[in-house]
């Protein structure tokens, strides 16, 4: 048993009398996490993905540490809008993932369904519902989520925070991109920001969400360009830097530090040597911890992660005279929204773009829209003529990954390649 | 003919212009067709519609199509099969708003028309060009709501359901065993209630549309659990019904435990709306019923101004009375590994028992089983008063003058042989389950495992299979353990893989055969969490006689099992008591 393992043991210990320890063991356990990043990192992985791993885990220590200036959100929560309030985000996907890093994912799964959840339920969640209900995470200022992808937001938000009187907000978005559609979303996005106006006793700056928008933006086209370099250089990576890159793309992007990071990588990246591996595009979320998975990617030379498609789900510079009108179109144009037709047309795009070698489509647990998707788009996308491996398991709950088949299959389809 | 699966579908308008809509509510075998095209995990409705969208099509040559709205992801997703297998067909989107704004309100109905407008496009037919008001209006006038009116004549209690879409049977199981349905608010089971004086425009009919009862995913939903306060004093047992793999009815049913105002008897049943499922439903919703009806006869009983009965028997011994008299009665648990028969006599005191493996047919384990149980209580068929079975084979012993469920006996017996008892855990061969009772002994609540045999005897007899160890060595193994190992998957087959690899990577026996007990202990205890663990706890069944299991199990629960000597017979025993009683 490693570390990591005996202080998760410890602090599900520690969880069920004593939530306010585990809490405080949990905030320890990152601030150690991150000096151990900050000046023990290991020194193959770019110093741009260090410093990120470092921001992440101290931007998720501030959000616990400081509930009161913090919302709960999803991954595709219009954060532009919360920093122009000076709020920051503890999604439930981070907060997941992170429970799982300390492996107690397992412990706050079973509390949920002990409830009542659906054990078929997304894992995430169920992490996150747990999490709550055992006192690990402090109650926010408010709760915001959007309807992109994923039933379980705006259950998961009225059970963990609307039931408990904590502002909740859900941001509707319809599947076809018409005025009328347009219309709907800024409506409620002004709706919902005449209520961050109320509850924080300030007035929304629109020049200050222009600024932010400016540099989303540039965020964009720096990693864009990252992307372009990659296909031909060698730049080393992990399973778990690529979650962390959904930290810069979706909850702090539009920050100076969101772009400085994108900034530097496309840099670095121009001076890397040659890859003469093979590229792989990856469909969803990555589990991080799964041995055969890591084995294969992390930090290899022979095969090379490119880019998960959520940290490209949009493609559009943002238009700066309406950045109201940008951000609902950012949302409703997101490639998971709408038919799935829509979606498979983007990843094609993606699939080219990327120079992919190799397309792994990870069919998470709980994930319906995956689920329903993976076999319709792997039918759909073998006119690229690109190998496609459909991997089932769980982005943080290895109890739903089975080990040996994963192994096979992953073996299997790089022996193809 | 144009088919729908959802209650937000306008399907007045079409049938204003004489289209036939048709609801799907698919009952289906198997899902082959479905599972070619969606994974397993996509909601069991879903790949139900797919399946039975499959057969209509190929039955009937009227069928144009599908409307399907954006309801949920597996909606979607069946909206993209569909799309993709029928392309000649008219398979339909509809996107639904989940808020009930003037701006959502103007949005759905310009998604009404051009759905409209696609349709006519498709069919080639031409309709009116004012936005079918006229049809849609006249056609409301002449369709008045029809009200719910299914009651059977014999209701014996009040129930209501609620939750995820269900099937006919559920409700025909209901009324069959003398429910009678105050409400059902499940999808489709609503009327239809239209105010056609305040339809002027389609954008009044749209609103209305969207105004319904919410359904849980929309943005109003959080309030509807208020509707139970109309119906509290007129309940007998609430329903919560969920569907396998759509998950969005589960947050209300875990908000509807948590709900401290509402003190109705509450089952949770799951369904894949299968016909398998329909004997699973069958056992759950029997049991309910029969702990409702004690719950109001004894209510009633109160009521007439007469104290209920002290009921605190002694503990019963597992000795054979050595003075008995009759009547005797005989309970028997047909169950899928055993089948286990009690006598008892006039006064409760247990006179013999035996335990039968269960062979192929059940019914001649029955026999056998009562012969060799009337052999060791020296007694003949003839003097037997009564017979009362349970367990899953209680419907087919025509020997048997009345059954019960295996949840309301095992409750009785336990209670019988302890009456510290609140919590029980039955973990049988094939199902396993968790029973809370109250100080009186009734059955307060109840959960049972899934359908698959994860959590159950039969996963450790194929682990102890694996192993090359009998199932009594499996668990005398597990004892001697110095290492923990994880076994992850629950499902019985992967664990199996699992177990094979553990071998091939030289793990100890004990420590596989441990951690085989531990992965079943999680099971059971998350089983235990949900019906709430109060103290004294009670394990029951066959593998409480495995001391690996009981020994994980009390280490992980932090408390004292109480087990009886012959822990396989309190279902029996539990029958034979209800034999007594009916006397």
């Amino acid at each position: 048993m490693d570390i990591v393992h005996r202080y998760g043991e410890w602090i599900k210990n520690k969880l069920p009398d004593n939530p306010k320890a585990a809490s405080r063991y949990i905030r320890l356990g990152l601030r150690l996490e991150s000096f151990a990043k900050r000046h023990l990192g290991d020194k193959n992985v770019p110093l741009p993905y260090r410093d990120l791993n470092c921001l992440a885990l101290d931007g998720m220590l501030h959000t616990l540490e400081h509930p009161e200036s913090a919302a709960w959100t999803n991954l595709f929560t219009p954060v532009e809008i919360l920093q122009n309030f000076d709020l920051t985000c503890l999604s439930i996907e981070m907060m997941g993932s992170f429970l799982s890093g300390f492996t107690i994912e397992d412990w706050c799964i079973d509390q949920a369904e002990a409830e009542g959840i659906a054990p078929t339920l997304c894992s995430y969640h169920k992490a996150f519902i747990g999490a709550v209900d055992a006192g690990l995470i402090p109650m926010p200022k408010c709760a915001v989520t959007t309807s992109i992808v994923c039933d379980a937001n705006l259950q998961t938000f009225r059970y963990t925070a609307d039931s408990r009187h904590i502002p909740t907000t859900l941001l509707d978005i319809p599947n076809e991109k018409t005025k009328d559609s347009l219309a709907y979303v800024v409506k409620q996005l002004k709706d919902w920001i005449a209520q961050l106006e109320d509850l924080n006793h300030r007035a929304f700056d629109l020049d200050k969400l222009r600024d932010t928008l400016d540099r989303e933006n540039q965020s964009f086209e720096a990693y864009r360009h990252f992307i372009e370099l990659t296909r031909t250089r060698y730049y080393p990576s992990t399973l778990t830097l690529q979650m962390f890159v959904l930290y810069a793309s979706h909850l702090i992007i539009g920050s100076p530090e969101a772009l400085d990071f994108f900034k530097r990588i496309e840099t670095d990246a121009a001076s890397r040597p040659v890859f003469s591996g093979k590229r792989i595009f990856w469909l969803h979320v990555l589990p991080f911890y799964e041995p055969a998975l890591k084995h294969a990617f992390n930090l290899s030379k022979k095969y090379q992660i490119q880019a998960t498609d959520m940290n490209l789900d949009y493609n559009l510079p943002l238009d700066l005279d309406h950045p109201l009108e940008a951000l609902a179109e950012k949302m409703v144009d997101n490639i998971f929204v709408g038919p799935l037709d829509r979606r498979i047309d983007a990843e094609r795009r993606l699939i080219r773009e990327t120079g992919a070698d190799g397309v792994i489509s990870f069919n998470h647990w709980g994930c319906k829209q995956m689920a329903g998707a993976a076999n319709l788009m792997k039918k759909a996308l073998s006119d690229t003529g690109i190998p496609y491996l459909i991997l089932d398991g769980d982005g943080i709950d290895p109890r739903n990954s089975p080990e040996g088949q994963i192994k096979t299959r992953l073996e299997a389809f790089l022996e193809m390649l | 003919m144009l088919a729908y699966i959802c209650k937000y579908t306008p399907i007045e308008l079409f049938e204003s212009i004489d289209v036939e809509m048709e609801l799907m509510e698919p009952e289906v075998v198997q899902f082959n067709r479905a599972e070619a095209l969606l994974h397993p995990n996509v909601c069991a409705y879903v790949k139900g519609v797919l399946e039975m969208f499959a057969d209509l099509v190929s039955k009937r040559d009227d069928v144009e199509g599908m409307i399907i709205t954006s309801c949920c992801d597996s909606g979607r997703r069946l909206y993209d099969a569909l799309k993709a297998t029928y392309p000649d067909k008219f398979i339909y989107l509809l996107d639904l708003p989940r808020k009930v704004t003037p701006e959502a309100v103007k949005l759905f109905t310009k998604n009404v028309s051009t759905m409209i407008s696609a349709y006519s496009e498709h069919t080639g037919r031409a309709f009116y060009s004012d936005g079918m008001i006229r049809p849609l209006k006249a056609y409301l006038k002449a369709h008045p709501p029809a009200l719910q009116s299914d009651a059977p004549a014999d209701a014996k209690v009040n129930v209501g359901l609620i939750g995820a879409r269900c099937s006919q049977s559920l409700i025909d199981t209901l009324h069959a065993h003398g429910a009678k349905l105050l409400f059902n608010v499940t999808c489709n089971h609503l009327a239809r209630l239209f105010n056609p004086a305040e339809i002027g425009r389609l954008e009044d009919y749209c609103e209305q549309l969207l105004a319904q009862f919410p359904c849980m995913r929309m943005a109003g939903a959080e309030d509807r659990l208020n509707m139970l306060d109309d119906f509290e004093d007129k309940l007998d047992g609430l329903i919560y019904h969920t569907v396998k793999f759509c998950d969005q009815y589960h947050y209300e049913a875990a908000a509807l435990k948590k709900l401290e105002t509402f003190h109705v008897p509450v089952l949770n049943l799951e369904t894949d709306l299968t016909r398998q499922s329909s004997g699973q439903i069958k056992t759950r919703v029997e049991a309910f019923i029969e702990e409702i009806s004690a719950n109001k006869s004894k209510a009633d009983t109160q009521a007439d101004g007469e104290a209920a009965p002290a009921d605190t028997p002694e503990a019963v011994k597992l000795v054979p009375a050595e003075h008995h008299a009759a009547p005797y009665v005989l309970g028997i648990d047909s169950g899928s590994t055993s089948t286990n028969t009690v006598i008892i006599d006039g006064s409760g005191q247990l006179v013999a028992w035996d335990i039968v493996r269960t062979g192929a047919k059940s019914i001649l384990s029955a026999e056998k089983a009562m012969h060799q149980v009337l052999d060791k209580a020296g007694l003949k068929r003839e003097d037997l008063a009564r017979i009362v079975s349970t367990g899953y084979g209680r419907d087919h012993l025509p020997f048997a003058d009345a059954d019960l469920t295996e949840i309301t006996c095992h409750g009785k017996g336990a209670h019988a042989f302890d009456p510290a008892v609140r919590t029980i855990l039955d973990i049988g061969g094939q199902d396993s389950k968790a029973i809370r009772l109250n100080a009186a002994g009734d059955v307060v609540d109840f959960v049972m495992n899934d359908k698959c045999a994860a959590g159950t005897g039969r996963f450790l007899e194929m682990m102890a299979h694996t192993l090359d160890v009998s199932l009594e060595e499996l668990g005398q193994l597990s004892l001697k353990s110095k290492e923990d190992i994880r076994i992850s998957s629950m499902c019985t087959v992967f664990a199996e893989s699992e177990v094979i690899s553990l071998i091939a990577e030289n793990k100890e026996p004990e420590d596989i055969a441990h951690g085989v007990h531990a992965a079943i202990a999680g099971r059971a205890i998350s089983l235990l969490r949900r019906v709430g663990i109060e103290e004294a706890v009670m394990m029951t069944g066959g593998v409480a006689k495995n001391p690996g299991m009981v020994a994980v199990l009390e280490d992980q629960l932090g408390l004292k099992l109480r087990i009886v000597d012959e822990p396989e017979i309190v279902g029996a025993y539990g029958a034979a008591l209800s034999g007594l009683e009916q006397l």
